[in-house]
């Protein structure tokens, strides 16, 4: 057997011993749950009257629901809704690293400006920043780059920088990293001081320490958290409204749903690809949970 | 500017490996270090003993700058530690340089820390391929090298969660070892372990000892310094109270507080 990959000691089973023969294993009775069987029953019973009344109720449109489900508007809608959350996310989660690393950095500018970016992000509402980053090219039609009260050496208009798609992911990824920012400095306070020290004592650099010892690290605790955000995120592109930005999926049921005045069958179908999504996304997270937890979650708990 | 310019000069044998002048060290009010001037010679087994709170990890600490020194001066190999002096004022050194100053010294701490995301190899591998840029082939090779020398070739895929106490601290041995220091600190090696479990790591230091490795090591136990040291530190309140040879410190303390210490805890 290949000796990197032989199991500890203490995690060969325990029915090895009983397989040779020396230990005669005590005969195990598990406990009977009776009650968890009348719980399943009744709520199966539930569960399915309320399917069968949904299926079969009217009011629902299912005839539409089908008819829009894959319709080209409405997938265009899934699309951009995910590329949304996925660069707003990247946009979020690049920022809030360089926050914590600011945040927790000897330099007192760094330390401030985090702490402003901070305490202004994640103060106001992202419907307002959502807004303000719309009218950005109203409000700064030109940005260029001159000496004082001398001429421009660069400069072009905003409007062909800030897109309704950039003013859309900025928006969402600048709020989003301010809270980032919050959950990643939990998980770098979570590391022992030991780790630092011992990574120190080796002679590594300050970046090289934070890359391969504390964020890995880290990573264990973020990654749920972060998960978690990233949902919120897709939920929240919804929003982009504010811009206005107009290809998202709940701007496309919505206008098919006011073209037919029947917003419940529409309402179903961006539920449908909401729902989707997030079941994709958590997928995801259960691999990146398991990554990250290397080393840590060898021995699982007894969970009875 | 010369100072800091000039790379770090070889130490010889007739240098000092170590040599602390003057040391002191404020925690806000509490004196930790009074006062301290320690050398360490080529070779030299320095061990440090004494009461809890009596400075002995705190003075290891300034050896490699884990700690900030208040007062006084660190020369390792030679060169000053963390500071260049110029025109008598002590320039901070950038985090560079003293990222780099600390290569030359090898620290295992009291509770391992072990990176706990990497394999024991893994952990020894780390600072040659991602300090000293070996390659991951070379340092591998190595690697599996030491782990063996600790007594531990079969275990290289484990994780750290996975080992015991005592094979953890090996691992972590072999980890600074890796690094191919000129002097080894053991900051307490035996203090987190089950009595059964610190022989395995005496061993080791034993066996570092013979090969003529330079080391300063802080320990409660009196039986394993009066083995290995030839050089023994008393510390009481932050102060070198005695030092010398230790079976002279041991058998024939001269200070009243040795002897009241020695009396507790052989």
């Amino acid at each position: 057997m290949d000796i990197e990959k032989a199991p500890p000691d203490r995690l060969v089973p325990a029915r090895q011993a009983d397989r040779d023969g020396a230990v005669k294993l005590n005969e195990v009775v598990p406990r009977r749950h009776p009650g968890r069987w009348l719980a399943t029953i009744l709520l199966l019973w539930l569960a399915f009257s309320f399917a069968q009344n949904v299926a079969t109720n009217e009011n629902f449109h299912w005839d539409i629901f089908a008819q829009y489900v894959f319709a080209p508007q409405v997938i265009r809608g899934v699309g951009w809704t995910i590329l949304l959350t996925i660069v707003a996310m990247a946009v979020a989660i690049s920022i809030a690293l360089l926050l914590v690393v600011m945040r927790g950095s000897d330099n007192p500018i760094l330390r401030t400006c985090a702490w402003f970016w901070i305490w202004f992000f994640r103060g106001t509402p992202v419907y307002t920043q959502l807004l303000f980053w719309g009218l950005f090219a109203v409000l700064f039609p030109r940005i260029s780059l001159s000496l004082p009260f001398g001429s421009e050496i660069v400069g072009l208009d905003t409007r062909m920088l800030v897109t309704p798609a950039v003013a859309a992911i900025v928006g969402l990824g600048f709020n989003e990293s301010a809270y980032l920012a919050e959950i990643f400095r939990a998980g770098f306070n979570a590391i022992d001081r030991g780790q630092l020290e011992a990574a120190q004592a080796l002679g590594m650099r300050q970046g090289r320490i934070w890359r391969r010892i504390l964020l890995p690290q880290a990573m264990r605790v973020i990654v749920p958290p972060t998960g978690n955000e990233t949902i919120g995120m897709l939920k929240m592109t919804s929003l982009v409204l504010a811009v206005p930005f107009t290809l998202d999926l709940m701007f496309a049921t919505n206008a098919i749903a006011n073209r037919l005045y029947l917003p419940v069958p529409l309402l179903l179908v961006a539920g449908f690809w909401y729902l989707s999504i997030t079941s994709l996304l958590m997928v995801g997270q259960y691999y990146l949970e398991r990554h990250f937890g290397r080393g840590v979650d060898t021995i699982r708990a007894r969970t009875e | 500017m010369n100072a800091i310019m000039t790379p770090p000069p070889r130490s010889t044998d007739a240098q000092p490996c170590v040599h602390l002048q003057g040391i002191h060290k404020f925690y806000g009010s509490v004196h930790a270090l009074r006062n301290v001037d320690l050398t360490i010679k080529r070779g030299e087994v320095c061990v440090a003993i004494g009461p809890s709170g009596s400075g002995k990890s705190t003075l290891l600490r300034c050896i490699n700058q884990l700690e900030e020194i208040s007062a006084g001066k660190v020369y390792v190999l030679g060169e000053l530690a963390g500071y260049a002096e110029i025109d008598g004022r002590m320039h901070v050194l950038a985090p560079r340089r003293i990222a780099e100053q600390r290569r030359r010294t090898g620290m295992v701490f009291q509770r391992f820390n072990l990176f706990p995301h990497m394999t024991a190899i893994e952990n020894i591998m780390e600072g040659p391929v991602h300090v000293k840029n070996t390659p991951k082939a070379t340092a591998r090779e190595n690697a599996q090298a030491l782990l063996k020398r600790v007594g531990l070739a079969d275990l290289a895929g484990r994780y750290p969660s996975q080992l015991s106490g005592g094979q953890q601290q090996r691992v972590a041995i072999a980890r600074a070892l890796a690094m191919e220091p000129e002097v080894m600190l053991f900051d307490e090696p035996t203090s987190a372990l089950d009595p059964e479990l610190v022989g395995e790591v005496l061993d080791v230091i034993k066996d570092l000892a013979s090969s003529g490795m330079t080391m300063m090591l802080v320990t409660h136990e009196i039986g394993f310094a009066r083995e290995v040291a030839n050089h023994l530190v008393f510390m009481d309140q932050g102060a070198v109270v005695e030092e010398g040879d230790p079976r002279a410190v041991l058998n024939r303390p001269s200070n009243p507080r040795t002897r009241a210490f020695l009396s507790k805890v052989l």
